[in-house]
């Protein structure tokens, strides 16, 4: 049996990576998507106090540390039983809307974008963001940046920092916002709003537009009928920050909304011997293997999901392009992975739009910005949607706050399940007796789970937003054939 | 200092056990001050670029050492390269990271990895100056932007760059915010070495120490102010152990996996 190994270079001891096994027909005979755990968070937490969480958890990665820093706070204000403050609720909020304004524009230009800009069989060298800026115009490579800086800016204000924020307690905030921040923050969410029209316009002409993207996007290579996940408001709206978590079946039907708290009655986590990160799957469809379908307990978690498992969104110009989403693909709900970045850039739009609604609210500069916790702390559990899916975040705590146990179920985790079968099927269409595996072929397979935006640090986040692969093709005896690198472009430096 | 790409100053950043966030802090430096990238060649930089180079003057390390294995890797830089700088939290002080030190490794392993413990050679996890020679740091979770490139500059001019070797406690004053433990939560200002314009007070919340111990701290002084705001022993070993375990709970009582 041949065997190739795509393997990213990890920062987390080493161990993910992704094993193509061939038969010895050349076909593919199985895939394995190996993910690396969390430096043991999970357990050092242990015996720590409970207010110290969303400064500790949102050290586990220095990409999307607003969202650990969020679900912990949301977690430490249920084991408090404290409700924040009606202006701290829409001050976490805002700090967070800065941060995914900043994500989703990453994950478009730099990261997956590429790949349809410059077409998925393009030269690596050009397959990046100085690429897109080479085809679509000097122009918007300023843009991007501004974008990024600006989301960075409204977390800095509110957090202190943009790596690694420091201003969420259980029961509120430690920072407000002055007159003077307030109106900044409003100017930058405007032309926020125009750069979010613009990039779904880019994605319009050059993606739509394009027949070959249309089928690429539309083809079986990248379906998978699963269930989906999402938050939303009380008018099932999406929702980043607050909710209920809603999950429809594979047809578009809903089949409930859990409160953070219920997570446990939904969620159950199936084991494989080959990795040590666990598969969530609905607990009450239950775990059928690594298969779509109404009978299988499989879900996804990420933008595309979120708007599968909503009735729409929650500001006007956003639900003019979640509509227009679902006119053109043909009806909710859409299973076509490669969507997802189009999904992407109408929260894009809808973060923008939220950005301004937020700093435009009368209370936002409002000084109660904390509730002091009077109860003892027991066991809470507080969720956001992470931009890469649903992120939970369970406390037990004695009576004085210290940590018993903890339970982390990340944003990426959620989607191990539906990655491990995107991997299986694009090799399995694509990798066929006597294919010679080349580097187009492969960012193929990759692109299944790009679209993921697996939060995978070292491989998507990479910048200037390729992966560093390296694969290695073995023979039965385990002699190495052939090696093929993908090599990154030295030149885009993103902001972080 | 400038010149044609070969004659600048190679550059090399390396990463170890970390979340990266500091590298990603460089990334920001460089996009706010590119003239960065006309006095200096980097020639390796995962974070940014899949080239990879063996010939280098610099080299930035992120991240602490965690398995005995990342020891080779950090004997060949320190080989290789002419100055070693230790690039935040993790590499200068074990950070995070070290927090699993206090508890029994097999046990935090086999948390994680379950009967496949034995598999990964995880050990204590250790600063970078407890297994190579280091020449100079620049502190932080994550490192401050305008540190980095205010050491860079001072490298660059040939002279040792210098921290602010007093506690954080004189930031916060310069800056008037209110004593945090005015506010009745804990800070470790009393101890930690300035630099970072206070941001965690700053911004309402106690000092967690990234930036490590100022040097000779008054650390009998500052129990007893734990002490008299009615903490614990315990508690006050809880909050060094966050960024400080191997600086002031290694030899009390570190657990060997």
């Amino acid at each position: 049996m041949e065997r190739i190994t795509i393997d990213p270079i990890t920062r987390l001891e080493g161990h993910g990576k992704i094993d193509i096994f061939l038969n010895e027909e050349g076909d593919v005979a199985n895939t394995y998507f190996q993910i690396p755990e969390l430096r043991g968070f999970e357990r050092f937490c242990v015996g720590r106090p409970v207010e110290e969480m969303p400064v500790l958890t949102n050290r586990i990665c220095g990409v999307c540390p607003e969202a650990h820093h969020m679900a912990a706070a949301k977690a430490g204000d249920a084991v408090y039983g404290v409700e924040p403050t009606s202006a701290a609720k829409k001050l976490r909020e805002l700090l967070y809307m800065g941060f995914y304004f900043t994500d989703h524009t990453t994950h478009f230009y730099a990261l997956g974008g590429p790949d349809f800009v410059m077409g998925p069989d393009a030269p690596v060298a050009q397959r990046n963001i100085l690429g897109v800026i080479h085809k679509v115009g000097l122009e918007i490579g300023g843009k991007v940046i501004q974008a990024r800086k600006y989301g960075h800016t409204v977390v800095e204000m509110l957090g202190g920092r943009k790596v690694h924020p420091c201003t969420s307690i259980p029961g509120g905030v430690t920072k407000g916002l002055t007159e003077a921040e307030r109106q900044e923050i409003e100017k930058m969410g405007r032309w926020g709003i125009e750069f979010a029209q613009f990039s779904l316009q880019l994605f319009s002409d050059l993606v739509m537009g394009n027949p070959y993207y249309v089928d690429l996007i539309l083809g079986d290579i990248y379906t998978h009928k699963t269930h989906y996940m999402g938050m939303v408001d009380e008018n099932n709206h999406v929702n980043f920050y607050d909710g209920k978590v809603s999950i429809v079946d594979p047809d578009g039907k809903r089949l409930g909304k859990y409160a953070p708290a219920d997570y446990t009655d939904w969620i159950a986590e199936h084991v494989e011997p080959w990795t040590y990160l666990k598969f969530p799957y609905l607990k009450n469809v239950g775990w059928k293997g690594f298969t779509d379908g109404n009978d299988s307990g499989v879900y996804m978690a990420t933008p595309l999901s979120r708007l599968n498992a909503s009735d729409g969104m929650a500001t006007p110009l956003a639900q003019e392009r979640y509509e227009q989403f679902y006119d053109t693909l043909g009806g909710k709900p859409v299973h076509q992975r490669l969507a997802t970045h189009w999904a992407r850039l109408v929260e894009l739009l809808y973060a923008a739009e939220r950005l301004v609604e937020l700093a435009t609210d009368e209370e936002i500069t409002s000084d109660k910005l904390h509730n002091v916790p009077t109860q003892t702390p027991t066991e809470g559990v507080g969720i956001v949607e992470a931009p890469r899916g649903t992120l939970t975040h369970h406390y037990w705590t004695d009576e004085r706050g210290i940590l018993t146990k903890v339970n982390l179920i990340v944003g990426t985790t959620n989607n191990y399940a539906p990655i491990t079968m995107s991997i299986k099927k694009a090799a399995k269409s694509l990798i066929k007796k006597g294919t010679v595996v080349n580097e187009g072929l492969l960012n193929m397979v990759e692109m299944a789970f790009r679209a993921y935006d697996p939060c995978f640090g070292c491989a998507t986040h990479s910048l200037p937003g390729q992966m560093p692969l390296q694969v290695t093709i073995r023979n039965n005896e385990g002699e190495v054939m052939d090696v093929l690198s993908q090599y990154v472009h030295p030149a885009f430096l993103c902001e972080r | 200092m400038s010149g044609t790409v070969n004659e600048l100053p190679r550059v090399a950043f390396f990463d170890f056990t970390s979340c990266e966030g500091c590298q990603l802090t460089v990334l920001d430096a460089l996009q706010t001050h590119p003239e960065l990238l006309k006095v200096v060649n980097i020639v390796e930089f995962r974070e940014a670029s899949s080239a990879r180079s063996e010939d280098y003057q610099i080299a930035f390390i992120e991240g602490s050492c965690t398995r005995p294995g990342d020891e080779e890797r950090l004997r060949k830089i320190r080989e290789t390269a002419v100055y070693v700088i230790a690039l935040g939290a993790c590499a200068h002080l074990g950070g995070i990271n070290a927090i699993r030190n206090r508890q029994p490794l097999l046990d935090v392993r086999q948390y994680v990895y379950g009967d496949k413990a034995e598999w990964y050679d995880t050990y204590p996890a250790r600063a970078i100056d407890q297994v190579i020679q280091v020449d100079a740091v620049i502190p932080g979770c994550p490192i401050d932007r305008d540190e980095f490139v205010r050491v860079v500059t001072v490298l660059l001019q040939g002279r040792q760059p210098k921290l602010p070797d007093y506690p954080m406690c004189i930031e916060c004053k310069l800056h008037e915010n209110i004593c945090v433990y005015e506010r009745g939560q804990v800070c470790l200002g009393p101890i930690t070495r300035a630099g970072c314009n206070a941001i965690c007070p700053a911004y309402g919340y106690g000092c967690e120490g990234c930036r490590g111990l100022v040097s000779a701290p008054n650390m009998e002084s500052f129990q007893e102010v734990l002490a008299q705001h009615g903490l614990s022993q315990a508690e006050i070993d809880e909050k060094l152990s966050l960024f400080l375990t191997n600086q002031t709970l290694l030899e009390k009582e570190l657990v060997h996996g």
